[in-house]
């Protein structure tokens, strides 16, 4: 259920109403954020630009010369009034499953700073389901959370000034997988030889949707190597 | 139709940006000084979101391989034409093997060439622009750089006019103190009013690590301290607070998730004039209501012919991931 006096929609820019919900991260807040943003796309026609969602909050642009901020606030208010109404909105989709070759350039580090053997280290990381709250950083990048509070840190102090593509990683709370080479300040598990997206005929395919759930399974080097994995010398 | 003959990196391809892709983590980029990129393709007549090169603080070169229609906006490079001096919002006619040279400007960032019918480029989601930290993902056309040519793109446009007159202000750009309206957040409430008052009352310098992505500011620090949320969906304008006390505003191709806290965003035609404002230039805020925002945004795209929204009208909205 949802606390309708507990969700701040605020008019922020000419063209942008950011919805805030308490700041606390809930697979329930994140289905509700998904389910508004169906509901916008299914009602809002081309009158929604886009939206933009994280942990607890959804940005939504729309087009001023179209609806008015007061008119929208009220579209959006009458679909979290169907939300409050409704204790589970169906918009989660099947598992994602990763594979992971747990060989990550900070395993080890982990294993320290945590106190916990690399094993448990990975037992951590694997036994939990994550839910998909937010596409950002890098295209095709999503936030994973919440993992494990015996393997929660904070970001690596000094970021790393090259992450490969299919690293596996995990920074307070989170965990992603970096889908392309760029510079990251988390600490890398493993690496994943799955593609974080795919672009065909003008479209960008992110492989998480947000809201999903997602889990990760270890495969041996042999595996990785099947799957289409690549060896990463840490630079 | 023409060649890059000189650049440092300084050229990218800009048009009005990629607003629908941000769902999927794609900046929303763009020109940087949206008046004079409006301007430039409404000189031309070319549809509004015609791309145009974006060029920093002048310094570039290149030569028309066939006869070309163009205008210089923006920033004023003391633009040549072969022997010729140029003016800024005037079309001129380039023959072919003439070369075009552009020098650092006395003042203001950003200069716009755009070309009659355009040039081609290469498209993602819906737009040319070239985001700093994506053109290495090889959506759009590869970086700038000497020997880049450029071919005539098949739009259709009316004939230009030489003495077409544009009725668009022409003072939109100052030289003095610029002013930054804006729409105050839910943050910049829970402040005292000694507090609103101090950071009303202060002037800000933009600092050298400003460009396209974010303007920073240095001055005063901002004492207040507000409380850290979790990462939350950024704007073009977003007034970031870090802990240094220091604002950041979000520029262009700012990204779309952000983390430190948020005293408001900045009215979308004052961030045209931030974009030409240099480092040590200085600013001061002054808070205004969404709907006083949105009144000046519409009276700045009903100065050009056409709307402000034209270029989402065709574009597929790119919602079916998430």
């Amino acid at each position: 259920m949802i606390d309708l006096k507990q969700v701040n929609i605020d008019s922020i820019a000419e063209d942008a109403i950011l919805i805030s919900w308490p700041d606390v991260i809930a697979p329930a807040i994140a289905e509700q954020i998904v389910f508004i943003k169906h509901c916008l796309k299914e009602c809002g026609e081309q009158k929604i630009i886009d939206t933009v969602s994280s942990y607890t909050s959804l940005l939504i642009y729309y087009r001023f010369d179209l609806i008015t901020s007061d008119q929208l606030k009220a579209l959006i208010l009458k679909q979290l009034a169907v939300i409050s109404s409704n204790k589970n909105p169906q918009v989660a989709s099947d598992i994602i499953d990763i594979p992971v070759y747990y060989a990550g350039w900070d395993l080890n580090e982990v294993s320290d700073l945590t106190q916990l053997s690399s094993n448990e280290v990975i037992d951590l990381h694997c036994k939990h389901h994550y839910t998909a709250y937010a596409h950002g950083f890098v295209p095709g990048f999503c936030y994973l959370a919440s993992i494990d509070k015996q393997i929660q840190l904070p970001r690596k102090a000094t970021p790393r000034a090259q992450v490969p593509a299919g690293a596996v990683a995990i920074a307070q709370e989170q965990t992603a997988v970096y889908p392309m080479d760029t510079p990251g300040g988390w600490h890398i598990l493993g690496f994943t030889p799955i593609k974080m997206f795919d672009i065909a005929q003008q479209q960008f395919f992110p492989k998480i949707k947000l809201g999903q759930i997602v889990n990760f399974t270890p495969i041996c080097q042999e595996k990785y190597l099947d799957l289409g994995g690549k060896l990463h010398k840490e630079c | 139709m023409f060649t890059i003959n000189k650049c440092q990196q300084n050229i990218s391809i800009q048009d009005l940006g990629r607003p629908t892709a941000q769902h999927l983590g794609f900046s929303g980029t763009g020109a940087a000084d949206e008046y004079s990129f409006l301007l430039a393709n409404q000189l031309l007549k070319n549809p509004s979101n015609t791309p145009a090169l974006e060029i920093i603080l002048g310094q570039v070169s290149l030569r028309f391989t066939k006869a070309s229609t163009f205008v210089i906006t923006g920033a004023d490079c003391l633009a040549r034409l072969s022997n010729t001096r140029l003016e800024n919002n005037k079309i001129y006619h380039a023959s072919a093997n003439s070369e075009l040279t552009l020098q650092m400007p006395k003042t203001m960032v950003y200069s716009y060439i755009a070309i009659e019918g355009g040039f081609e480029c290469q498209y993602w989601l819906n737009s040319a622009s070239q985001a700093k930290n994506e053109v290495s993902l090889g959506l759009v056309s590869p970086r700038i750089k000497q020997g880049t040519h450029f071919t005539r793109a098949n739009i259709n446009i009316e004939s230009v006019d030489s003495v077409y007159q544009h009725q668009v202000e022409s003072h939109f750009h100052q030289n003095d103190k610029l002013t930054l309206r804006f729409i105050p957040s839910n943050a910049w409430s829970t402040l005292t009013l000694q507090q609103q008052q101090q950071i009303m009352e202060s002037s800000f310098t933009i600092a050298p690590a400003s460009d396209r992505m974010g303007y920073r500011l240095s001055g005063n620090p901002i004492s207040s301290k507000l409380p850290q949320q979790l990462s939350a969906p950024v704007n073009y304008g977003t007034i970031q607070l870090p802990d240094d006390g220091c604002p950041i505003i979000l520029m262009k191709d700012r990204q779309t998730i952000g983390g430190y806290p948020v005293l408001g965003n900045v009215a979308r035609i004052d961030l045209f004039r931030l974009a030409q404002k240099r480092p040590g230039e200085s600013v001061t805020f002054l808070p205004i209501t969404t709907q006083q925002a949105q009144a000046q945004l519409f009276a700045f795209y009903s100065q050009f012919q056409t709307r402000a929204f034209e270029h989402l009208d065709s574009s597929q909205p790119a919602f079916q991931n998430s």
